[in-house]
């Protein structure tokens, strides 16, 4: 009997690209913590090596060295692929479409349809000129071919775009039966305006932008007082932070922007299957930024936790799960993680300088009193780093109670006295720009751990 | 063993790891603390979070009102700030001491002259979000000319992750939806081009993807020392001394070094120390 397919997917529903100039994607790796306070170590993983003349794959099989840059010293582009799911009639659960499911219901791998629509909107979010926005769409494929995502934008000249990455329907095979898509990232190169006669600009891959056409080129953030005295709606639309495009400061409150543009991008992949005259569809976002420099770190709060959050809520149900627990082990490894690479001694100062922390912003931002963080005599990063450590080596024991309660609550950040800015995470920005407190719900997991833990060791007592 | 995933399993579909894929292109590698971000700027998703307007990614401003929205919710778009949803604030108000040992007092930000902060809308939504996506909440707004003219409005909660209709059955999913961010949404106010955001922010936002301090090692007092990310020159007989980060400071990666090529400019940095650095530059690199 045949089953009938009731639904599409693709996983996983957001996935990250990090741009680099190689033509030969990374490897695959993963993780392996031999030390409960070592690094991650970086190992070989299966790995999917994609032809790209003919959209074929094969597997490159562990173990290999993992390298993040090609023989010439270019980086390696993070390209993740794209799965398509499906759910059966009556199953409960999804599994990989492929070749044999498709036959199973009478059709080919070229049934399948995917389509990309990806864009770079940067100079449209501060000029707000609808021709400023950079787009590139394949229309509906179903070949194997490379399909560039070409950024156009009307203010560019005739004949110019931004080259956006890449899509590729990956063929498949035998060994690899599953249907799947690259999402291939940029280069990471800059654009912008043609220098001004008689001048070279040696910062630009090409000169795409028409000053002629769109205001991009001279563009700048309105938010001086006299901005704010004027017109105070168009002053707070800006950027927070502004100012941050490439360009020439004048005076003390306008940065001047040369019109530069990237090859960054977010955006939707879709794919679409008619069967039996109805039509199933799914989509999945992707981005590309830069790579992580530090690829066996991970960040204190994510995009994860973000999702997760906007997913379950900020709250937990108690008791906290086996799963949970390991995922507080997850937080406090990248809060030391994060502490490992960061000069908590320097970020500590209280100076207006540059090359400072939150001491010198609440200063700058707010006029409250320069003086440091933390005790300067605990500051050094080893012994911040030895006190994290010692949390992770004993959190079924006392450290992670702690830590719970020194950890900053979401509405506390308002909150400049020497006691609350001395609240976990400590010394670091949050995305508005001040004291930085963790998700509530990755807050609440750890006070949940710590409770847990409490209740055990009482129990074990008795 | 065939694969598969539980439909309603949404936690394992966000986690889940194509075969192929490092664990880079995953979201809980992306920075979302970030002022505004690297691999995107989070905060873009919550602008259109309720149907009809537009709020400022880092603020509770109003940045537009949806052509189609009721009358009353125009007026929204003349400088009207989001203040409360269902009587829970957005905002707090900012204290601190103004001197060393101060008591600590109402503080007033340099740009704007607030003295409340919006929360950061992750947190502030987060129950919001969860309780009511698809509902309408009750909305409260304070003019930014007259802070006393408030503005009450029910709005709808827009649904965070899409919803499909199988066979007669609303199917959640684990894909941020559609309406709530278009293409170009989540990175749009990241800097431009990206390699400013490399140069201009210190470590106090990102230190775990975006290096700081490399190569560390143990003094004899026992303190740390160790390299700048940032340092150009960082041979193994480089003396290993933090330079303190100044984007003027010649010493250190400029911007044009990053425009024109970040990826010799930047090295990766595993086990807390540099990777080898770059081969002589030649007519093919």
């Amino acid at each position: 009997m045949t089953l009938k397919i009731v639904e599409l997917r693709i996983l996983p529903p957001f996935a990250i690209a990090r741009l680099g100039s190689s033509p030969d994607p990374m490897d695959n790796y993963r993780f392996e913590i031999t030390d409960p306070i070592g690094i991650r170590h970086i190992q070989s993983d299966e790995t999917l090596v994609v032809d790209r003349e003919t959209g074929e794959v094969n597997g490159k099989q562990r173990p290999f060295v993992v390298r993040f840059r090609d023989s010439k010293y270019k980086i390696r582009p993070i390209a993740p692929f794209l799965e398509v799911w499906v759910r059966f009639a009556g199953e409960d659960n999804l599994v990989p479409l492929t070749t044999d499911i498709l036959s199973s219901v009478g059709l080919e791998p070229s049934a399948i349809k995917w389509k990309a629509h990806v864009a770079n909107i940067k100079a449209y979010r501060r000029t707000g000129d609808i021709n400023d926005r950079i787009e590139a769409q394949t229309g509906s494929f179903s070949d194997h071919v490379v399909h560039a995502l070409e950024g156009r934008c009307n203010n560019f000249f005739e004949d110019k775009t931004i080259p956006l990455g890449d899509v590729q329907y990956i063929k498949p095979s035998k060994e690899y039966p599953e249907i799947r898509l690259r999402f291939t990232p940029a280069a990471g190169k800059v654009y912008g305006p043609p220098p001004d006669p008689g001048d070279k600009d040696p910062n630009i891959a090409d000169a795409v932008y028409d000053p002629g056409k769109g205001t991009w080129k001279g563009y700048f953030d309105h938010l001086s007082p006299d901005d704010l005295n004027k017109d105070p709606i168009k002053a707070r639309k800006v950027t927070n932070p502004a100012n941050i495009y490439a360009g020439k400061a004048e005076g003390d409150f306008y940065q001047i922007s040369y019109g530069y543009l990237d090859d960054e991008c977010d955006g939707i992949v879709e794919v679409e299957l008619e069967i039996d005259g109805a039509t199933l569809s799914a989509y999945t976002r992707v981005a590309a930024g830069p790579p992580t420099f530090a690829p066996d770190g991970m960040p204190v709060r994510t995009v994860g936790d973000e999702l997760e959050q906007a997913m379950f809520g900020p709250d937990l149900d108690d008791p906290v799960t086996k799963q949970e627990i390991a995922e507080v082990r997850d937080i406090v490894r990248r809060a030391l993680e994060t502490v490992r690479l960061m000069n908590t001694m320097q970020m500590n100062k209280p100076s207006a300088q540059r090359g400072v922390g939150m001491a010198r912003m609440d200063f700058l931002d707010l006029e409250r009193a320069l003086e440091p963080i933390v005790d300067p005599a605990v500051a050094d990063s080893l012994a911040i780093r030895a006190r994290h450590e010692r949390v992770l080596l004993a959190l079924e024991g006392g450290s992670l109670a702690w830590f719970a309660r020194v950890l900053r609550d979401y509405d506390e950040v308002g909150d400049l006295s020497n006691e609350k800015r001395r609240k976990m995470p400590a010394l670091m920005r949050n995305a508005d720009g001040r004291h930085l407190a963790l998700t509530r719900r990755q807050v609440n997991k750890v006070r949940m751990a710590a409770e847990y833990f409490i209740s055990q060791t009482q129990e074990g007592q008795s | 063993m065939k694969k598969s995933i539980e439909a309603k399993n949404l936690s394992a579909q966000l986690q889940h790891c194509a075969t192929g894929n490092p664990p880079s292109t995953r979201p809980d590698t992306a920075i979302s603390n970030a002022f505004p971000g690297l691999e995107m700027d989070f905060r873009n998703i919550w602008k259109c979070i309720l149907v009809g307007i537009e709020l400022h990614e880092a603020s509770n401003l109003v940045v537009a009102v949806e052509s189609d929205a009721p009358t009353n919710v125009h007026e929204l778009a003349n400088g009207y700030r989001l203040m409360q949803i269902n009587d829970v604030a957005v905002t707090v108000p900012v204290k601190g001491p103004l001197y060393v040992g101060g008591p600590s007092v109402s503080l007033t930000d340099t740009t704007f002259g607030d003295t409340r902060m919006p929360l950061e809308w992750s947190n502030a939504l987060a129950d919001i979000v969860h309780q009511f996506s698809g509902k309408t909440v009750q909305c409260s707004f304070e003019s930014l000319a007259e802070p006393k003219k408030t503005i009450e409005v029910a709005l709808t909660v827009r649904q965070f992750f899409d919803e499909a209709d199988v066979e007669g059955d609303k199917v959640r999913l684990a894909v941020i939806a559609k309406d709530i961010a278009r293409p170009g949404a989540l990175t749009q106010s990241l800097c431009s081009p990206w390699q400013n955001d490399y140069r201009e922010c210190a470590c106090f936002y990102w230190a775990a993807t975006r290096p700081d301090y490399v190569n560390v090692e143990a003094r004899p007092d026992g303190t740390s020392t160790g390299n700048n990310w940032m340092q150009k020159d960082r041979t193994p007989e480089t003396p290993n001394v933090y330079v303190v980060d100044d984007w003027m400071d010649p010493s250190l990666v400029t911007y044009a070094d990053l425009f024109r090529d970040w990826e010799r400019s930047l090295r990766f940095i595993i086990g807390g120390v540099d990777e080898d650095g770059p081969p002589p530059k030649t007519d093919e690199s």
